[in-house]
């Protein structure tokens, strides 16, 4: 007996969900060894929103981002960031491999700005992650951005302050960043769905987190 | 030929236009979308009016003439208008059975001669003292009338009778002048009573764009920006520019983005009236849809998106970043308006990324994060790594003579600190986040 033909479209949807299912949009590889093999799917999460609190500004918890930032960009997506405390400085996102005309910077002058352009941003199926530097947070807001998250498969990371670790979250993935002395970066596992919690490792590596280049350390 | 026959008795009450003849070719431009010939006919010192759009060219093309009628009907609602439809084979034949009560629509001119028989006389279009002179004569149907021998007819009431009824079935053909697109798109509207809250100019404004969306169809052309006016009583009207990062002509998406501005505008004075102008046009993009979703959707997406940014947020707030070769670090950047979006689609699927854009000069490692301002600080007790001296801008009164170092601040933080060599002092410019 012969099969029943598959409409079009659903062949379509079949083949997208397949591509989607088998393909980096599952979990996008972090760059760091230690932490992929702890986080689920191998990287950080599609379709979800992670909270990083880190101990201070300026301990590497942007370069910690860095690799699958530049990958979702050379794929075609795009990179949002919204409300950074500093100016995310162009020359150096360069360094680490980012191109640039798929970053979008967007200044925000309140908080209900922030979480809205957030929203917006991880809503499109076009954008491959959304960096936002909300100044505080309820449980709320992070569940409407996770359904944002959800609905354009893209990935939120929210920057929140230490003391938010000490709140319950819904977001799927919760680390805590602390500074390593000998360079690299500590990162706490303090939640993550569908995956062992209360880790700690290091991440070393990479051309990411260093502060010297390979070049210049050489010469 | 099939022509469509609208009659709007309640026109120039219902458009809020400045005059019948305004609101007739704004609704002729929304119509043009289904047909390149329309036209219109006022009636009753411009109360009313008429307006013909011939189908019978573009039925196929929309599915068939009952979904292309209801189409019609449906967006003629939308725009609060109040109309009968009729269809017939000739442009007089509709304009009459739009004055029947029910079985409006014929297809042939066999068909049309069955309907109009049993109607009466007082339907037909001719002067008062010729019907009066046929009803003393013993008729009152339209079919008695055309059973009449045509010569004998035109002995006695001339020839512009049986032309009328020639026309009327078909017979003889009825040449109307092509009504054609003005070449601006300018529609008016003016309010019965002040209105002092920009949410009530939402109503009037969304029929103003699904006008506007159907002259865009029937040009087959896209805007980049037009220009919302709102009129107040003596003052000076404010003007809202919309403006668009990809051509477009979805009366939905710039009701979005309209919306959004007028949220934010506080209105100086009532508004009396709204004019809605586009000036220019482009011709419209037409992303392909690929099976596996393509970076042109991808792109359409991501512009959808940033007017939706723009539109709440300001311009200002939403921009690109970019390099710039320069050795001072406050100089090696600009914002920049140009994302990836205003690059035509075939570029960007060419050409690899990060191939346009200059290196920063140098290979040292830059901080992810820039102070804009430097920050004075006393000096830094733990230095990791430096110096880098960077000495430049002799040629622009812009001198500096630095040595860079990494510090290490007090709470684990990685600073990126520099000492000014002509006066000593300390500077905290970036942090290695």
């Amino acid at each position: 007996m012969k099969p029943a033909p598959v409409p079009f479209e659903q062949l379509a949807e079949l083949c997208r969900h397949g591509q989607r299912r088998h393909g980096p949009r599952d979990a996008l590889p972090s760059g760091f060894v230690e932490l992929d093999a702890h986080l689920p799917g191998g990287g950080w999460p599609s379709g979800a929103v992670a909270e990083l609190m880190s101990d201070a500004v300026g301990i590497g918890e942007l370069g910690l981002l860095m690799p699958a930032l530049s990958n979702l960009a050379r794929q075609g997506r795009y990179v949002i960031l919204i409300a950074p405390p500093y100016l995310p400085y162009p020359p150096a996102l360069m360094q680490r491999g980012l191109p640039l005309e798929r970053v979008l910077m967007i200044h925000t002058s309140t908080l209900q700005q922030t979480l809205w352009a957030t929203e917006q941003a991880l809503r499109c199926p076009a954008v491959g992650a959304a960096l936002s530097w909300p100044a505080c947070l309820v449980d709320r807001n992070v569940r409407r951005l996770q359904l944002a998250a959800e609905a354009g498969g893209s990935t939120g990371f929210l920057y929140r302050p230490p003391a938010a670790a000490l709140e319950p979250s819904p977001a799927a993935l919760r680390l805590r960043l602390h500074e390593d002395p000998s360079g690299g970066l500590i990162v706490d596992i303090q939640k993550s769905r569908g995956g062992r919690a209360g880790m700690r490792l290091r991440c070393t590596n990479s051309d990411a987190l260093a502060v010297h280049s390979s070049a210049a350390a050489a010469a | 030929m099939l022509w469509l026959c609208i009659h709007l008795p309640q026109l120039r009450h219902e458009s809020q236009a400045a005059n019948a003849v305004e609101a007739i070719e704004r609704l002729a431009a929304w119509c043009y979308q289904w047909s390149s010939q329309v036209n219109y006919r006022l009636e009753q010192s411009n109360a009313s009016a008429l307006l013909w759009v011939e189908i019978g060219a573009s039925r196929e093309l929309f599915g068939g003439h009952g979904v292309l009628l209801k189409r019609i009907d449906s967006g003629l609602t939308d725009l609060g208008y109040t109309h009968v439809c009729a269809l017939a084979p000739s442009p007089l034949g509709a304009a009459l059975l739009t004055r029947v009560q029910r079985q409006r629509c014929v297809f042939t001119p066999a068909q049309l001669r069955m309907r109009l028989e049993p109607l009466s006389l007082t339907l037909l279009d001719m002067a008062p003292e010729i019907g009066y002179a046929l009803q003393s004569a013993g008729l009152q149907r339209i079919g008695q009338v055309l059973a009449l021998p045509p010569a004998a007819l035109a002995r006695r009431f001339g020839p512009q009778l049986t032309l009328y009824l020639r026309r009327l079935l078909g017979q003889a053909s009825d040449p109307r002048p092509a009504w054609q697109l003005p070449p601006v798109w300018r529609a008016r509207c003016e309010f019965g009573c002040e209105l002092r809250d920009t949410t009530a100019l939402l109503f009037p404004l969304q029929r103003l764009l699904q006008e506007f969306q159907g002259y865009l169809r029937g040009r087959d052309c896209s805007v980049l920006r037009f220009t919302l006016r709102l009129e107040h009583h003596q003052r000076p009207a404010s003007d809202l520019a919309i403006g668009l990062s990809a051509p477009a002509r979805d009366a939905a998406l710039f009701l979005q983005l309209a919306r959004e501005r007028l949220h934010q505008l506080v209105l100086p004075a009532p508004v009396l009236g709204l004019q809605l102008e586009a000036l220019e046009f482009t011709a419209p993009s037409i992303v392909q849809q690929d099976f596996f979703g393509s970076p042109a959707e991808q792109l359409q997406q991501f512009q959808l998106l940033l007017d939706r940014l723009r539109a709440r947020l300001g311009n200002e707030q939403v921009q690109g970043l970019a390099a710039t070769a320069d050795h001072r670090p406050e100089r090696a950047w600009q914002m920049s308006r140009q994302i990836a979006s205003t690059r035509s689609i075939s570029a960007l699927s060419a050409s690899s990324p990060s191939t346009s854009t200059p290196t920063p000069p140098g290979t040292s490692r830059r901080p992810c994060f820039l102070k804009l301002d430097p920050q004075p600080i006393p000096p830094p007790p733990h230095l990791l790594s430096g110096p880098e001296r960077i000495e430049s801008g002799w040629w622009d009164r812009a001198d500096v003579i630095r040595d860079y170092y990494v510090a290490r601040g007090e709470d684990g933080a990685r600073l990126w600190v520099f000492r000014d060599l002509s006066d000593g002092s300390w500077y905290l410019q970036g942090l290695w986040s």
